[in-house]
């Protein structure tokens, strides 16, 4: 009983050692170039850490019980134990607090630190539409993901005005570089607030591009734009340039 | 045959059957209360308490009152059978029937003209008409039971030894009975 | 064979009844969509009444004697058979067939995703295969366990001659072949290809077929409304002299908690489809922003039901798990009162989360907090089943044969479904991880590791009790152990797609996914082979597997005390019960079926 207990916790430590460092050594995400993007990384890496010794400790009481509580002789049955007040006690404790402590972090800080970030530097649209998107930039030129791409400053705080063509229907704004999305719904206007903090582009990599992530139909998987995230003095060159191209 | 057939099926007794029906019915009103709730709510959700200056309060007033009181004749045609009234079973049927009819029709009236004021095209109309409409084939299927239980009544059935089909079928009706009472005000008195 | 043709014949006629009903009162064309609604009610109501339910049922109702529909040998099968083993072993067989054609469609889906660009599907045509395997799959879990094992052994396990509503429940079946007609003709008049969510405005947007799919998920809906009121009233109501509330098998309570739930919540999946049908033929605008509707009212009563619907696949997964480990390791089960009350739980809780679905969609932000909230709650109750499962497996003396191997499988990938379920229920996570593979990943950890698996382990362990000879051993292990390490090889890279950019619902994507997708589809491909060892060993052993005898496991339950297969009204006299149904290690404990069987150690 007590070398059972003792050789399942020790199975347990070093799963759960083996899992700690693959977990922070193995760095799974793709590039993270927005204030948004640290945040997700961050809250995911913190549940993954969390995640490692509950998910070892229920392998570990398997794969020792596998090897060890066989019987093939079948003639005798266990022990008959129903239930022990102490145990469940236990467990309760340490689920609830589990629950409890990811409701607060990375939950409840996860979610303060995502909406934080102050007044928005500069606006700008985009209409989601069967199947392409239209940016619409803050000196009133638009550009479609026929012809153009994304471009946007880094270091500044973008708020994403959202929706869809009415009528049309859902799409969802999704960059994966930066992490968060939201949906483009028709007769409605949604928000998205993104900080770039490093200029990149879907030529460095894939993932900075906007996606739509909300199925759509037909189109749905090439329903994408190439993103540049550019120095604030080359967004504005390009400001200008568009608006000359458009008049 | 002269009992419910039910009782072939299994080997208790009647009063266990009885019991085993009444809370199958029962159960099968809490889920029929979800089919409307998800209604009543959508209607709340896309309109809020909206509700246009054109509707025909007198007339909703009116059907309001007629399904109420099917509501009581529908009790005195049980209460006549469970006590082998034939004459009363089937005099307060048919009374049921009519005003059950009585409300169709004037549902029926108020649809020609809510196609005029809010069609389904509005928001308002399109809650009114899901509703109204949802509510109306309910009716319709109380009054098929009804007819049902009529004829097999006038065929010697039912009465206080096989009492069942028709306390299921009026449960039946005061649960549609209910429902409106908790439509009317959803579509009119906001 | 008669009443087959007898029903389809009249499904037919009641087809063209209805469509024809709707071309004369309205603009409808024969083939248009208000006529495919009509004629397929008509056609339901034919197909019901030609298959038996006129005979055994409706004749009552215009005075006339009813007439028993039910036969003997292979043909009660076919028929209008109102005995409950013979409703779970159509829903039993029912149901493979098509998680194993649905199967079939998730190779193709595989194959197509087996490079970056397009190989063999146009656009269009990907999202409407993709659709099809959701929606079928979503049928197989939520019928699969409680369709067959629910109907089969809730009046066993009970010590019931039969179901409350033996009519009920050969009705609730049959609604079935006219569901299944109606999704596999759906591409005849253009398919459907909003995924199983159907999202409007594109379900009000496109082809005809979206409506032949929501007249058949409704019809779905109503056969399961049927059998979860079934299953609550038969467990209130008929349970045996003696058999107490706690003294119920866990399988039993699982699939009482399970029914509440399909018995309530599904009507709001059939009202958000009908709304679609409304917006559709109707002209209302719940979903139309033009008329002052919102796309957003959709996905909260979609997802009232649809949430919940996960607990309905899964909690009888639970029941079946806990049942293999309890009598495996001959040991009672752990926490028996908690599981029970964590199974009601979990029900109550699950139906009031639906809104983490939402976080990306521009919902009211104060809603966002609190469904976080109550989501991560759920993992509490779900711990507890997790306590049950362990602390009745140690110290056990275990019996290591392929249900109880498929019940450890399943305790791996429930646990990977759960810790990954509270990815996606914790808000910062999700915004990223929402609609991408990892959501792909996570949902089939959950339900084909939560149901299918159970499904897989049930049908092993009763194996012997519906037909009275045992499968191959040997080859039940090496499929378990196939099914379980292709299925790990196959969904754990999906994880990582989804973390690196690759949304659901494509049949293209970025290149530098290619290397691992090939991976995925070759794993998923070797998976799907391994089912050759499930479908030849079932067919071979039912023929000719040896013997099982009544009790092959030695268990205690009600249903392993009767002969296998048991008799026609189950029980010759109706059983008593004075002991519990996991008295395992207790010198002199009653039998659960006084008088039947020695006890055990």
């Amino acid at each position: 009983m007590k070398r059972d207990l003792i050789n399942t916790g020790l199975l347990w430590l070093v799963l759960t050692i083996l899992g700690w460092v693959l977990v922070l050594n193995w760095n799974i995400f793709p590039p993270a170039l927005a204030r948004e993007a640290e945040i997700v990384d961050n809250a995911f890496n913190l549940l993954m850490v969390l995640a490692v010794p509950v998910f070892t400790f229920i392998v570990a009481i398997m794969i020792y019980a596998a090897f060890r509580f066989r019987d093939p002789e079948r003639t005798e049955d266990g022990p008959p134990i129903r239930e022990t007040g102490r145990i469940m006690t236990a467990w309760l404790v340490v689920t609830v607090t589990l629950a409890a402590g990811i409701l607060i972090n990375p939950g409840f800080v996860g979610m303060a630190e995502i909406r934080a970030g102050g007044e928005p530097d500069i606006v700008i649209g985009i209409t989601g539409q069967r199947w392409s998107w239209t940016i619409s930039y803050p000196n009133g030129v638009d550009v479609t993901s026929y012809t153009g791409e994304l471009v946007l400053p880094v270091d500044n705080r973008i708020e994403f005005e959202i929706t869809s063509l009415d009528p049309d229907v859902i799409h969802s704004v999704w960059i994966p570089a930066f992490r968060i999305k939201k949906d483009a719904v028709p007769g409605r206007i949604t928000q998205m607030f993104i900080t770039p903090t490093e200029t990149g582009s879907f030529e460095d990599d894939p993932n900075v591009r906007l996606q739509c992530a909300e199925l759509c139909g037909l189109g749905h998987a090439t329903m994408a734009m190439k993103v540049r995230i550019v120095e604030q003095a080359e967004f504005d060159a390009y400001l200008d340039e568009i608006l000359a191209e458009g008049s | 045959m002269t009992t419910s057939a039910e009782l072939i099926e299994h080997g208790h007794g009647p009063s266990k059957q009885r019991r085993i029906n009444q809370l199958g019915l029962w159960l099968f009103f809490a889920s029929e209360t979800f089919l409307f709730g998800a209604f009543i709510s959508s209607r709340f959700a896309t309109t809020q308490t909206e509700t246009p200056a054109d509707l025909n309060q007198a007339l909703a007033l009116g059907l309001t009152i007629v399904l109420l009181l099917s509501s009581i004749s529908a009790y005195m045609a049980e209460t006549a059978n469970a006590h082998d009234d034939r004459r009363g079973f089937k005099i307060y049927t048919i009374a049921t029937i009519l005003l059950g009819t009585l409300f169709l029709g004037g549902v029926a009236l108020e649809w020609t003209e809510a196609l005029e004021y809010f069609p389904p095209g509005t928001i308002y109309g399109t809650a009114f008409f899901s509703l109204v409409g949802l509510h109306a084939f309910h009716v319709l299927t109380g009054l098929i039971a009804l007819l049902v239980i009529l004829f097999l009544g006038k065929e010697g059935r039912f009465g206080s030894k096989d009492s069942w089909p028709v306390e299921g079928v009026i449960k039946y009706w005061h649960f549609v009975d209910l429902a409106w009472v908790i439509i009317y005000p959803t579509l009119y008195l906001f | 064979m008669w009443p087959l043709i007898r029903g389809t014949v009249s499904g037919i006629v009641g087809y063209l009844i209805g469509a024809l009903l709707a071309t004369v009162t309205t603009s409808s064309t024969f083939s248009g969509e208000f006529a495919l609604v009509l004629g397929f009610a008509f056609g339901l109501m034919g197909w019901l009444f030609g298959i038996g339910m006129w005979n055994a049922w409706g004749r009552q109702w215009v005075g006339l004697p009813t007439k028993s529909e039910d036969a003997d040998g292979w043909r009660r099968y076919f028929r209008f058979n109102t005995d409950h083993k013979v409703i779970g072993g159509q829903y039993l067989v029912t149901m493979l067939v098509v998680f194993l054609l649905a199967g079939l469609v998730a190779v193709a889906i595989r194959a197509e995703l087996a490079s970056p660009g397009q190989s063999f599907f146009a656009p269009d045509t990907y999202n409407k295969v993709m659709s099809m395997h959701g929606i079928l799959m979503i049928a197989v879990a939520v019928a699969g366990i409680l369709g067959a094992f629910g109907n089969y052994l809730v009046p066993l396990m009970i010590g019931a001659d039969d179901m409350a509503f033996p009519r009920i429940n050969a009705l609730g079946f049959w609604m079935i072949p006219p569901v299944a007609v109606a999704l596999l003709a759906a591409p005849l008049v253009g398919s459907f290809n909003a995924g199983w969510t159907s999202y409007p405005p594109l379900s009000v947007l496109n082809a005809d077929g979206q409506v032949l799919f929501n007249v058949a998920v409704i019809t779905f809906g109503l056969s399961s409304i049927l059998g979860g009121l079934n299953i609550v009233a038969t467990v209130i109501t008929m349970r045996a002299p003696g058999m107490t509330w706690w003294k119920l098998p866990i399988f039993v309570w699982a699939a009482f908690a399970a029914s509440i739930l399909s018995l309530t919540v599904t009507q709001f999946f059939a009202a958000s489809l009908i709304m679609i049908l409304l917006d559709r033929i109707a002209g209302t605008t719940w979903f139309g922003a033009p008329g002052g509707g919102t796309a957003l009212l959709y996905e909260h009563v979609f997802w009232f039901y649809s949430h919940p619907a996960v607990y309905i696949m899964v909690l009888p997964g639970m029941g079946v798990i806990l049942e293999i480990i309890a009598h495996f390791s001959r040991k009672p089960l752990f926490a028996y009162k908690a599981s029970v009350i964590s199974f009601l739980s979990i029900g109550g809780i699950g139906s009031i989360v639906w809104a983490h679905h939402m976080f990306t969609s521009g919902m009211a932000q104060n809603l966002e907090g609190p469904f976080m909230a109550l989501t991560e709650l759920v993992s509490i109750p779900t711990g507890i089943i997790f306590l049950a499962a362990i602390g009745t497996l140690w110290r056990g003396k275990l019996w290591f044969q392929t249900p109880l191997l498929l019940a450890f499988f399943w305790i791996f990938q429930f646990l990977i479904g759960g810790i990954t379920g509270i990815f996606l229920a914790d808000f910062v996570t999700d915004l990223s991880l929402h609609d991408t593979y990892f959501v792909v990943a996570h949902f089939h950890y959950t339900i084909v590791g939560g149901s299918i698996f159970a499904l897989m382990a049930g049908t092993f362990y009763w194996f012997p009790k519906v037909t009275g000879r045992m499968y191959n051993e040997r080859l039940g292990k090496i499929f378990a152990t196939w099914f379980f390490v292709f299925f790990q090889l196959t969904f754990i890279p999906l994880f990582w797609v989804g973390l690196n950019g690759m949304n659901r619902r494509v049949g293209t994507y970025q290149d530098n996914l290619g290397g691992v997708n090939r991976f995925a589809s070759v794993m998923a491909m070797i998976m799907a082979l391994g089912f050759v060892l499930f479908v030849v060993n079932l067919l071979w052993s039912a023929k000719r597997g040896p013997i099982a005898g009544a009790n092959p496991w030695n268990a205690r339950t009600l249903e392993w005390q009767v002969s296998s297969p048991p008799p026609k009204h189950n029980f010759a006299t109706p059983p008593s019960i004075d002991g519990g149904p996991y008295d395992y290690g207790t010198v002199g404990a009653a039998t659960h079926l006084s008088g039947a069987t020695e006890p055990v150690g």
